[in-house]
C-alpha cells in the first residue's frame, strides 16, 4: 500500500511524511496531477492560509485530481487540510473545496478569557462519536494544535475541543477523515492515530 | 479550558554534541542530541528545543544533520535556533524537520527578517529569542549569545517582535541562566502583561518550586530548561505533577 502526501509548496509535509514512514509506510509525495493515480491513500497536511493554498493548488492544476481522489480513496486532512474541505472561510475570499457543507470562522473568545490566538499547544480532544481512527485512544487525550480558524458546526463531527468556544477537532464522512490537530506532532497518541489511518479499511 | 503548560527541554548543541555552560560560559560536553531528544519525548516533553550555541561561527552542515536525526525520531514540536540569518536558513531548517525556528541576534540586526519570515512561513513557526540582563529597573537585550550589550529594552523589543509577526517570545534571563536560583519572575510577569503571544521562560530552573513559580508568579505559558532535565535532577513528570497540584493544566 502506498500513501500519498500532498505537497503544494507551503506546508511542512516533511514531518507528516516522517511520522508515516516511522510507522513502516511507503510514502510518495504528490506534487503533480499525474501522481494521484499511483497512490492508495491520501494525506493532505495543510499550513498557512486557505486562500494561498487554493490558489497554489489551482496553479498546479491539482484541484480536479484532488477532488477525484477525495471521492474514491481514504483521505486524511490535517489542519488546513480539514478547513479546505468546507465551502468557505472567513480567512480568505477563495472558496474551499466544498466537500463538507459549511464555513470556517475565526476562533471566538466567547467568555472573554483574553485568549492568545493562534490556539497553539496541547489541548484535550473529546470523543463525541465512535470512529475506527480513535480505536485504542482514550477520551480527552491531549493533541497538538496550531491554528486561528475553526469549524464549529457540521454533521460529521467525531471529536470536539474547547478553546474560546467549542469547535470541531475532527470530522469524518465515509472515506474522509480530517483533524484540526496535528497527529504527526502529538507524540505517542498521534502516532497511534496515524497507525489507525494506515490500517483503516473502508 | 486553557492550554496545557508546556515543558520544553532544551538541547544546547555545539558541533553535533549537547553542551551546557554556566552564565553563557564554561562549556562542558553532555551527550548525543538525538538520544537526549528521544529520552525527553518518552518522559513526556511537550516540545523539544535545540539551540546551536555558536552556529554563527561554524559550518551549518552538522546542525542540519542533527536536526534531521532528531526530527526522524521525535514526533512532538521541534524548535531550532542558533545562527539563523536569512529566509534561506529558515527554509533549510524547516525542510530538515524543524517545526519552528528561534531567531535572536539576526532579528535585532535585521528586524525585517521576523516580518518576512512570519509572512512566508506563518507566525506559528517564528520564535523571537531574547537574552536579557537586568540593569536597574529595566532589562537590556544582549546579542551574540550574550556577548554584546545593546540599548534595547527587552520588554519593548518583545512587543516590537510581536508586532513584526513573531508567534512566541523565548526570553532567557542572563542573570539567572545556569545559576539554579529560580526564574526571573518579575521579567516574565512584565512580559506576559505586555504581550498577547505566548511567553517561554528560560534560565534559572534549579528546583521544582522554581518551575511552578514561573507559571504562578511569572504567568509563563511554557518553561524551558536544559541542565535540570539533562542531568535528571528533576523529571519532566515531577514538574507536571507539581503544576497540576497547583491547579494548572498539564499533559500527563
Amino acid at each position: 500500500m502506498r500513501l500519498g502526501v500532498i505537497d503544494y509548496g507551503a506546508s511542512n509535509i516533511h514531518s507528516v511524511a516522517r511520522a508515516l514512514q516511522s510507522l513502516g509506510s511507503k510514502v510518495s509525495i504528490v506534487d503533480t496531477p499525474d501522481k494521484f493515480k499511483s497512490i492508495d491513500k491520501l494525506v493532505f497536511p495543510g499550513q498557512g492560509s486557505m486562500g494561498s493554498c487554493v490558489k497554489k493548488l489551482n496553479e498546479m492544476e491539482m484541484i480536479n485530481p484532488l477532488l477525484e481522489a477525495i471521492k474514491s480513496k481514504p483521505f486524511l486532512g490535517i489542519c488546513l487540510g480539514l478547513q479546505i474541505l468546507f465551502n468557505s472561510s472567513e480567512e480568505s475570499k477563495e472558496k474551499g473545496l466544498g466537500v463538507i457543507y459549511g464555513g470556517i470562522t475565526k476562533i471566538k473568545d466567547i467568555n472573554n478569557e483574553n485568549l492568545k490566538i493562534p490556539h497553539m499547544g496541547w489541548n484535550k480532544v473529546k470523543i463525541e462519536k465512535k470512529h475506527e481512527l480513535f480505536s485504542g485512544i482514550k477520551n480527552k487525550q491531549f493533541f497538538y494544535f496550531v491554528h486561528s480558524f475553526v469549524a464549529t458546526e457540521t454533521e460529521s463531527t467525531v471529536t470536539t475541543t474547547s478553546y474560546g468556544e467549542e469547535f470541531v477537532s475532527s470530522l469524518a464522512t465515509e472515506n474522509i477523515f480530517a483533524t484540526q490537530f496535528h497527529p504527526e506532532k502529538s507524540g505517542e497518541i498521534g502516532l497511534k492515530f496515524l497507525e489507525n489511518f494506515i490500517n483503516w479499511k473502508i | 479550558m486553557s492550554l496545557a503548560v508546556r515543558i520544553i527541554p532544551c538541547l544546547d548543541v555545539r558541533g553535533g554534541r549537547v553542551v551546557k555552560g554556566i552564565n553563557f560560559k564554561d562549556i562542558v560536553d553532555a551527550g548525543d542530541p538525538s538520544e537526549a531528544a528521544k529520552r525527553y519525548d518518552a518522559e513526556g516533553a511537550d516540545e523539544i528545543c535545540m539551540l546551536d550555541i555558536d552556529a554563527s561561527f561554524e559550518e551549518r552542515s552538522t546542525t542540519i544533520e542533527t536536526v534531521k536525526s532528531i526530527a526522524s525520531q521525535v514526533f512532538i514540536p521541534f524548535t531550532v535556533g542558533g545562527g539563523i540569518k536569512s529566509l534561506e536558513d529558515i527554509e533549510m531548517l524547516l525542510k530538515s524537520g524543524a517545526d519552528k525556528v528561534s531567531i535572536n541576534t539576526s532579528a535585532i540586526l535585521n528586524p525585517d527578517l521576523i516580518e518576512e519570515a512570519s509572512k512566508e512561513y506563518g507566525a506559528q513557526c517564528i520564535v523571537l529569542a531574547i537574552d536579557a540582563k537586568q540593569d536597574g529597573k529595566i532589562w537590556n537585550v544582549y546579542t551574540h549569545g550574550g556577548k554584546n550589550r545593546t540599548d534595547l529594552d527587552a520588554i519593548e523589543w518583545a512587543k516590537k517582535g510581536q508586532d513584526l509577526g513573531a508567534g512566541e517570545i523565548l526570553m532567557t534571563s542572563m542573570d539567572k541562566d545556569g545559576t539554579k536560583s529560580g526564574f526571573d519572575n518579575n521579567l516574565y510577569l512584565e512580559l506576559s502583561n505586555n504581550l498577547s503571544i505566548p511567553v517561554i521562560a528560560s534560565g534559572g530552573a534549579g528546583e521544582l518550586s522554581h518551575l511552578v513559580d514561573a507559571v504562578k508568579l511569572g504567568k509563563a505559558d511554557a518553561l524551558l530548561a536544559a541542565s535540570i532535565f539533562h542531568y535528571e535532577e528533576i523529571s519532566i513528570k515531577k514538574v507536571k505533577q507539581a503544576l497540576r497540584a497547583e491547579g494548572f493544566g498539564v499533559r500527563l
